[in-house]
């Protein structure tokens, strides 16, 4: 069953398409990698999901339910119950690792005994409970990273969109978090949904991949499948 | 540190937002005084002030100035017809205090302490009740040795070009104007305004700074209030006061009381007759006779500061200021066109 | 609560406080007897003297944007990007006439030229008597403007220099020297700003009633307050200050047209710091003598005739017997008007950052407008609208006042959080909305506290402007309310001006302390950290 669907969306901006006719589907539990060049629509697909932008034709269904359809949002981004991990991080400056992970459980009013059992375990997955107090300005890219990662996860959402985020890595870590990123997948089962315009990133993380270029999608398959294609 | 500023602003708010409360909420209503002033608020204060410690009414004022032309306190009774906020209005001329009479603005009140207040300077109605008086005098200098006499000065030929008078659009010049209209009627008068001007007066802006044009020896008199003579005279500068006009077929020097006015719907009444016993008593005339301000007593038998002529000393111009008032109002257009606006 | 709603709140919390007074104002002034008539209109026009005072408000604010503009551009580029020594300490000495009354650095010029000033003493009365002439009019005028609006050119010239990419002026540099580089580059890169600021420059000149009245130099503020107080007719009155309203909303809309689009966002340029300082060498020595001198002139020396004017502990003790709880008055009713613009103002300035309405656009031009109008209007307008029975618990209470600051001085705290929001990215927000935080939550714990230090930089900058606020207040408060700067302006009637100059002297301390105790709050933070 599918946990995502997009059904012929398409969005504008001053008159000129951003994307067209748009339509896909996502198992739950699946990987899927959307990969293309810069300005060809794949983050404006991320937002459309998300809920921060409404489609201007078409629909987008969650579990069944239509959140958005033609123009407006039926379900706004907070009630979507998805984990994003935003390109730049979105890190809440202001606010300690522990803050940034207990925001969402507080907003979700979640009791302060089980907040308590919450945090330090998911940070124990990402191996960064001892920086519990730091606030992310002290840590590191890769930690960064991580602590993004453990805020999205800590709602137990149903779906996880990831734009770019590990654009910012050198090479090592990149490899390195992508590991971390499958082993938290096999272990947890979110629906994974991967913006990328890197090939190799790509091919790692999804079973199933997106092609867009100019807005629409230009081809659709297995990894193995489209790898063998640019091949 | 992080919430240090935060604390310091929620600290500000609550004293700001105590202070709002027990400010507006002060005694209750028994206790309180409203009054808007017109007097400058150098001299107006500290009376009362001291009304505020001889009988525990707290006063609450609102001041404006004539000096600067921003004569709000008047406007707000005007404005705030329907709803008053005011108990007393405290006049600085009866000009005023006829104007608020005619727009039905004020009550009438008799203070019992008025009756020894001469009755050419209270309304018959009881609408207004005057008290410590400006004169209308001529400051001059020194140096020159004939002196003016009367205000007829301002047309003959010896003084061209030497005289000064304010702009008669603002103030008690204004009052002078009327005062000469319904005196003398509206063409003498209007053509002794152009006699004024032909014979090359300046116009100064204000009484302030004409006795200042004749202090400095600009010029060699002007027509102020005797306070602003009072006041260069008493800061050692070459000027002395000459009351105009004090001759046996002359019309008198033009005396400008402050007034009381009872506001029509007041919301402290009590208080407000209180307030108005005060200001006609006395003592109140004499702390003003002794100001800076040096203000006529009109009550007989309150002492004078030496360079004061009492009231019954001076020959004082005989008008009616409710018709004056009217008269003002009247010749506004003139005074426009006369001074070229 | 939905979001939009909450937003039509505050949009109708500002338009009743800051709009409706003004169409009100309007509404009476075409209502003769019942009917509509433009009676009043009329027999204004028709007048000659209002052409005189429309050509001297014109002369003023001309004359004063062209001197500010002159001295201050080459002022805020010596501050920003030279290696001129003590630009700081210049630029702080600089800003403080800007948060003065106005009329108190008239006071001080007055005790300095005046006829019987301190010139007169040190030198000789004939000379004063020329320079109390040259002081009462135009030039006077002039001068004390200049000092008190120089600041809005040096501190934007500063903010806008800011902005540029510190790439391009390299580029440049690359082929020319430094005064090539400013004249091709740098100045036409902050041109539409600087026009920005001295359009601003224009319309605070001409909303200004102060200083003229104090000066005797006739301009049209002062007729509208002329009209409504010397002949209780605010029809009249209305009529008066419409060509006021009109010029000031014929600017905006210009302004609005040609130069919005190109300066609306300030961001800082990456690297906008470490940007290259231009080295004075050896006309170093020349410029700090003539910056020297013309703070000496322009600030210090006036500042020194006041206190040199009360220098005496019985004078003071007056002078706090006579305005010691007007003064208390003023600090309490400036911190609660600075708290109450910082929300209405940091609510106004999200709606207008995120566009929640089409009409975001309106809302800032609006909240502009009533700044650069004249605080004599507002008052007017607000006398009439909320003085009614039903609401006397505005009216007879301070909270007219705080209506006052709030329809006079939004745009203060509105423009200072856009362009603090321009600098937060949208995914910070977006990232509080997957975590499932309703908009209320997202703005109270991620956005506003995000923006801590505009909003702090705001509260400071509202608690100035309603602490120095004469025009509104004086209008509107409440018997036994009045603030400082009101209480020096009435007891300058006849007041003695050794009391005049130690009030202004306490008036100054006043306003300066919060900002010396902020500013140093600020660094200890950045020593501790």
């Amino acid at each position: 069953m599918s946990i995502i669907e997009f059904k012929n969306v398409s969005k504008y901006y001053n008159d000129t398409p951003v994307i067209q006719n748009f339509s896909m589907k996502m198992d739950s539990g699946e990987r899927v990698a959307i990969l293309g060049p810069s300005g060809c629509g794949k983050t404006t697909v991320l937002r459309l999901l998300a809920g921060f932008t409404s489609p201007d034709s078409g629909e987008i269904i969650i579990n069944n339910q239509i959140v958005a359809a033609e123009g407006k949002i039926i379900k706004e981004p907070e009630e979507r119950n998805l984990g994003m991990v935003f390109q730049d991080l979105a890190l809440w400056p202001h606010l300690s690792v522990k803050g940034n992970l207990e925001f969402g459980l507080r907003a979700k009013r979640v009791q302060k005994i089980k907040r308590e059992k919450y945090i330090p375990e998911m940070l124990k997955l990402m191996q960064m409970e001892k920086s519990i107090h730091a606030k992310p300005a002290e840590l590191s890219g890769g930690q960064q990273q991580r602590v993004a990662l453990a805020r999205a996860l800590i709602l137990h959402p149903e779906i996880l969109i990831m734009d770019e985020p590990l654009s910012s890595l050198d090479q090592d870590l990149n490899v390195q978090l992508r590991k971390e990123i499958l082993k938290l997948h096999n272990k947890i089962g979110f629906a994974l949904l991967y913006v990328t315009h890197d090939r190799e990133e790509a091919f790692d993380i999804g079973s199933r991949i997106i092609v867009m270029k100019d807005g629409k999608v230009e081809r659709i398959g297995s990894s193995e499948e489209i790898k063998k294609h640019f091949d | 540190m992080k919430n240090f500023i935060y604390i310091i602003i929620a600290i500000c708010i609550i004293i700001a937002g105590i202070f709002f409360w027990s400010k507006t909420n002060e005694g209750g209503k028994s206790s309180v005084v409203v009054v808007y002033v017109s007097e400058d608020q150098v001299f107006s204060e500290p009376v009362l002030k001291a009304f505020e410690k001889a009988t525990g009414i707290k006063v609450k004022a609102v001041y404006d100035t004539e000096e600067s032309k921003s004569t709000g306190a008047m406007n707000r009774l005007i404005a705030e017809k329907n709803n008053p906020q005011a108990d007393v209005y405290w006049a600085n001329e009866p000009i005023r205090a006829e104007v608020l009479k005619q727009r039905g603005i004020s009550a009438p009140y008799f203070s019992p302490v008025a009756e020894g207040i001469p009755k050419n300077f209270k309304d018959p109605k009881g609408y207004w009740t005057g008290f410590s008086a400006r004169a209308r005098v001529f400051v001059v200098n020194k140096n020159v040795e004939k002196k003016p006499t009367s205000v007829i000065a301002y047309t003959e030929p010896q003084w061209k070009g030497k005289a000064v008078i304010a702009n008669p659009l603002f103030g008690t010049t204004t009052t002078q104007m009327a005062a000469l209209f319904s005196i003398w009627g509206d063409k003498r008068a209007e053509d002794f305004m152009n006699e004024i001007k032909n014979n090359k007066t300046k116009i100064s802006s204000s009484n302030g700074e004409s006795a200042d044009l004749v202090a400095s020896g600009e010029f060699d008199f002007s027509l102020v209030d005797s306070d602003d003579a009072i006041n260069r005279s008493r800061q050692g500068k070459p000027v002395e006061m000459v009351y105009p006009d004090q001759g046996i077929n002359e019309i008198g020097c033009l005396i400008v009381p402050n007034a009381t006015v009872f506001i029509n719907g007041a919301p402290h009444s009590a208080n407000a007759k209180k307030l108005i016993d005060y200001l006609l008593s006395k003592e109140t005339e004499k702390k003003l006779a002794f100001a800076d301000c040096a203000q006529i007593p009109l009550h007989s038998g309150v002492d004078t500061p030496p360079e004061l002529k009492r009231i019954n000393q001076l020959k004082t111009m005989k008008i009616n200021y409710g018709e004056v008032a009217r008269k003002l109002q009247e010749i506004q257009p003139i005074l426009k066109n006369w001074v070229g606006y | 609560m939905n979001k939009k709603v909450f937003f039509i709140f505050v949009v109708i919390c500002f338009v009743v406080i800051g709009i409706l007074p003004i169409l009100f104002m309007l509404a009476k002034s075409v209502n003769v007897d019942g009917r509509f008539s433009l009676y009043f209109y009329k027999n204004f026009m028709n007048s000659s003297r209002e052409w005189t005072l429309i050509r001297n408000s014109f002369t003023l604010s001309f004359l004063t944007t062209l001197f500010t503009t002159i001295i201050g551009l080459p002022l805020g580029i010596l501050f920003a990007k030279t290696d001129l020594p003590f630009k700081k300490l210049f630029t702080v000495l600089f800003t403080i006439p800007l948060l003065i009354p106005p009329y108190i650095t008239a006071i001080s010029w007055f005790d300095l030229l005046g006829r019987e000033g301190l010139l007169s003493k040190i030198l000789n009365p004939a000379t004063a008597e020329i320079t109390s002439k040259w002081l009462f009019g135009l030039p006077g005028c002039v001068l004390i403007l200049f000092s008190t609006f120089l600041p809005v050119i040096i501190l934007l010239t500063i903010t806008f220099l800011k902005t540029i990419n510190p790439r391009l002026e390299e580029a440049g540099k690359l082929v020319s020297g430094w005064p090539g580089v400013l004249k091709g580059i740098t100045i036409p890169l902050i041109m539409p700003g600087l026009l920005l600021a001295s359009i601003l420059v224009f319309l605070l000149t001409l909303g200004e009633f102060g200083v003229p009245t104090f000066l005797r130099y006739d301009v049209f503020p002062v007729e509208s307050f002329t009209q409504f107080s010397a002949f209780y007719n605010f029809g009249a009155a209305t009529a008066a200050a419409a060509p006021l309203v009109i010029i000031t909303f014929i600017v905006l809309v210009i302004e609005r047209i040609f130069l919005r689009e190109k300066t609306y966002q300030l961001h800082p340029a990456v690297g906008g710091d470490k940007s290259s300082k231009i080295n004075l060498g050896a006309y170093r020595k020349w410029f700090l003598i003539i910056v020297i001198l013309l703070c000496f002139c322009i600030i210090i020396l006036p500042f020194f005739v006041l206190l040199f004017h009360s220098l005496s502990v019985d004078v003071y003790k007056e002078a706090l017997s006579r305005a010691g709880d007007s003064l208390f008055r003023s600090v309490a009713y400036a911190a609660v008007g600075a708290s109450a613009l910082s929300v209405l103002g940091f609510f106004l300035g999200y709606l207008i950052h995120s566009k929640t309405f089409r009409f975001w656009r309106a809302v800032d031009s609006l909240t502009i407008f009533l700044f650069a109008l004249s605080g004599t209007i507002i008052g007017i307008g607000l006398i009439n609208l909320w003085n009614r029975s039903a609401t006397n618990f505005i009216y007879a209470t301070p909270l007219i006042i705080i209506f006052g600051y709030l329809a006079q001085y939004t745009a203060l705290t509105s423009r200072i959080t856009v362009s603090t929001l321009a600098q937060i990215p949208s995914s910070m927000e977006e990232a509080a909305q997957v975590s499932g935080a309703k908009w209320m939550r997202r703005i109270t714990l991620i956005t506003a506290p995000m923006a801590k230090r505009g909003l702090i930089a705001g509260w400071l900058v509202g608690y100035i402007f309603c602490l120095r606020d004469m025009g509104v207040t004086m209008l509107v408060y409440p018997p036994g309310h009045d603030t400082l700067p009101v209480r020096i302006f009435t007891l300058m009637a006849n007041g003695s001006t050794e009391l005049i100059a130690a009030l202004c002297v306490i008036m100054i301390i006043a306003t300066l302390l919060p900002l010396g105790i902020g500013g140093i709050l600020f660094k200890l933070r950045g020593f501790l950290k």
